[in-house]
C-alpha cells in the first residue's frame, strides 16, 4: 500500500506501526479509505450523529442521565430539547423512554445526547408514549435501519399498521392501536435475526397466516 | 520411549473439544468450553460504568468469580480468580474503556471425577489414632484451569470487549519418566510428578508484532505450575505446549467464523 491515510472505524486500533482488530467480525471496507469490523453484540459502543433509544434513570443539576447500553452512562443536558428554556425544562420522570441523538463521545467521558437535529429543530425525537419497547443486539436494529427497507418490515408492513422506533444502541420501540399487532411485529422482529431476506418473508407470512385465522 | 495414555490417546494428542458461544440470555457475552469430560461455563456481563476501589480509573477494571460445580468458595476459588484476572488483563486492550467495570463469571459444570483427599495421621501421637488433618487436595482439578481460561476468551469475545489476541491454554505434566504428557483427564494428573498451566497468546498471522525485538509468537503469558521438574524439563513443556496451541488456535478461529458465517447469511 503506498502512502495514504486510512480511517479506521469500530473494532480497529493502531498499535505504532501495526492496525490489529479488536473484536471478531466481518472485515469491512468502503472506498476510498475507511475500513472496520462489523459484528453484532448485546451492548453499545457510543458513535456521534447515531440515532439511539435511552432510558431516562436520573436528573440533576438541569442534566437527564441517560442509560443507552454504552459502557458509561450518557449525559443530557435539559436544553437539549427543541423550545426549552431555563424554566422550561421538560420533566422526564425515571424509566422514560426517549429517542435521541448521539452528539459527542469522547474516550473516558460520558457521551452526550440531545433531543434536537442538527438544525435545534425537534423531529422525530422526544419522548416515546404508550407502545412496547424491547432489546434486540446491534446487528439486528442495523439491519432494521438499512435501506432499502428491511424485508421484515416490509412484509410487516404490507398487511399490519404499526408505528416503530430503532435504536442504533439495539433497543427497538413499537406501537400499534391493538395490542396483538405490536405483539406480532415484536416476535416477528426478533425471529428474524439470522435469517436471509427470503427466509424473512416467508416468515412473516407464516406468521401472520396463523394469526388471521 | 512410549507412554501408554488410559484413554489411547498420544503424549501430544488433545482430548476432543467442544465450544459454543452466545448459550445464555441475560450476560452480554457467554461461551461454554468443554476438553473431554470438563465442562466450564464462562459469562461476561459489561462494561459497565464505575470500578472497584483501589482500582486504576484510567483503565477498564476486570472481576472475576469462580463458581465450583460444587462446595464452597475457598483458597483455591480466590487464587482461581486471580490468575484469571490478571490473564484477563494481559489480553485486553484496557485504555479503550476507562472507568469501567466487566465482570466475567465462571462456572465449573463438570470436572471429571471426585475431589481426591488424603487423611494424615500424626505420626507422633500413639495413644488415640485420630485423623489429625484431613488435607482435601486441591491441585487435582483435571485441567480446569485451561479449560476456564478458553471458555473466558470466548466468553469475552462474544461479548465484544476490546482485546488484542486471544489466549489460549493448556496443561503439560511430566511423567516419572522425564516424558511430557499434554492436556491430562483426571486420573493421569494424579499421577505425574509435576505440571505446568501454560498460556499463549494467539495473534493474527499476517503481521506479528513484536515485542522488545522477539515476535509475539514466542511470548507467553501466563505459567502456573505444580510439583518439582528442572529447568530444562520445563522449557521442554513449554516446547511442546506451544506446537500444541496451533491446533487450539485454529479450533477457535474456526469456531468464530462458523459462527459469523450464519449470522451473516441475515445482512
Amino acid at each position: 500500500m503506498t502512502n495514504q491515510t486510512i480511517k479506521l472505524g469500530s473494532g480497529l486500533r493502531q498499535d505504532s506501526d501495526a492496525i490489529s482488530a479488536m473484536r471478531a467480525g466481518k472485515f469491512s471496507y468502503s472506498k476510498p479509505n475507511k475500513y472496520w469490523v462489523e459484528s453484532s453484540h448485546k451492548r453499545y459502543i457510543p458513535r456521534t450523529e447515531d440515532h439511539v433509544l435511552g432510558i431516562v434513570v436520573d436528573y440533576k443539576a438541569g442534566n437527564f442521565w441517560v442509560d443507552i447500553k454504552g459502557p458509561q452512562i450518557a449525559l443530557l443536558p435539559g436544553l437539549a430539547f427543541e423550545g426549552a428554556t431555563r424554566r422550561s425544562i421538560p420533566k422526564f420522570e425515571a424509566c422514560t423512554l426517549l429517542y435521541l441523538r448521539v452528539v459527542k463521545t469522547n474516550i473516558g467521558m460520558n457521551p452526550e445526547l440531545s433531543g434536537t437535529d442538527a438544525s435545534g429543530k425537534a423531529s422525530v425525537f422526544g419522548p416515546l408514549k404508550d407502545g412496547f419497547m424491547f432489546e434486540t443486539s446491534t446487528g439486528l436494529s442495523r439491519m432494521l435501519l438499512s435501506s432499502p427497507t428491511c424485508p421484515v418490515l416490509e412484509a410487516l408492513g404490507k398487511k399490519l399498521s404499526f408505528e416503530i422506533a430503532t435504536g442504533l444502541n439495539g433497543r427497538v420501540w413499537v406501537n400499534a392501536a391493538a395490542p396483538r399487532s405490536v405483539i406480532i411485529v415484536a416476535n416477528a422482529i426478533m425471529n428474524s435475526e439470522t435469517l436471509s431476506a427470503t427466509q424473512q418473508r416467508i416468515m412473516v407470512e407464516k406468521l401472520l397466516a396463523k394469526i388471521s385465522d | 520411549m512410549e507412554i501408554d495414555r488410559e484413554d489411547g490417546r498420544t503424549p501430544n494428542q488433545l482430548r476432543p473439544l467442544a465450544c459454543s458461544r452466545n448459550i445464555l440470555h441475560r450476560p452480554h457475552g457467554s461461551a461454554s468450553w468443554s476438553q473431554g469430560d470438563t465442562k466450564v461455563l464462562a459469562a461476561v456481563y459489561g462494561p459497565k460504568p464505575g470500578t472497584r476501589k483501589n482500582e486504576n480509573p484510567e483503565k477498564a477494571c476486570f472481576e472475576v468469580i469462580w463458581k465450583p460445580n460444587s462446595g464452597q468458595i475457598g483458597k483455591a476459588e480466590k487464587e482461581f480468580e486471580m490468575i484469571l484476572k490478571k490473564t484477563i488483563q494481559s489480553i485486553c486492550v484496557l485504555t479503550v474503556n476507562p472507568n469501567t467495570t466487566t465482570s466475567v463469571i465462571i462456572q465449573v459444570v463438570h470436572d471429571d471425577g471426585s475431589v481426591s483427599f488424603f487423611i494424615m495421621l500424626d505420626n507422633h501421637v500413639t495413644m488415640s489414632c485420630h485423623p489429625l488433618a484431613i488435607r482435601i487436595s486441591s491441585d487435582l482439578r483435571d485441567g480446569l484451569l485451561p479449560c476456564a481460561i478458553n471458555a473466558a476468551c470466548a466468553a469475552l469475545v462474544d461479548a465484544g470487549i476490546p482485546m488484542k489476541h486471544l489466549a489460549v491454554a493448556i496443561c503439560c505434566c511430566l511423567a516419572d519418566s522425564g516424558y511430557v504428557v499434554l492436556d491430562p483427564n483426571k486420573l493421569e494428573e494424579k499421577k505425574m510428578t509435576a505440571f505446568a498451566y501454560l498460556v499463549f497468546p494467539n495473534t493474527t498471522l499476517s503481521v506479528l508484532p513484536e515485542v522488545e525485538g522477539e515476535p509475539v509468537e514466542h511470548g507467553i503469558i501466563t505459567s502456573v505450575t505444580h510439583g518439582v521438574m528442572s529447568v530444562d524439563d520445563y522449557f521442554l513443556c513449554v516446547e511442546n505446549g506451544r506446537a500444541a496451541t496451533a491446533s487450539l488456535s485454529a479450533f477457535f478461529r474456526k469456531n468464530f467464523q462458523q459462527s459469523q458465517g450464519a449470522s451473516s447469511k441475515a445482512g
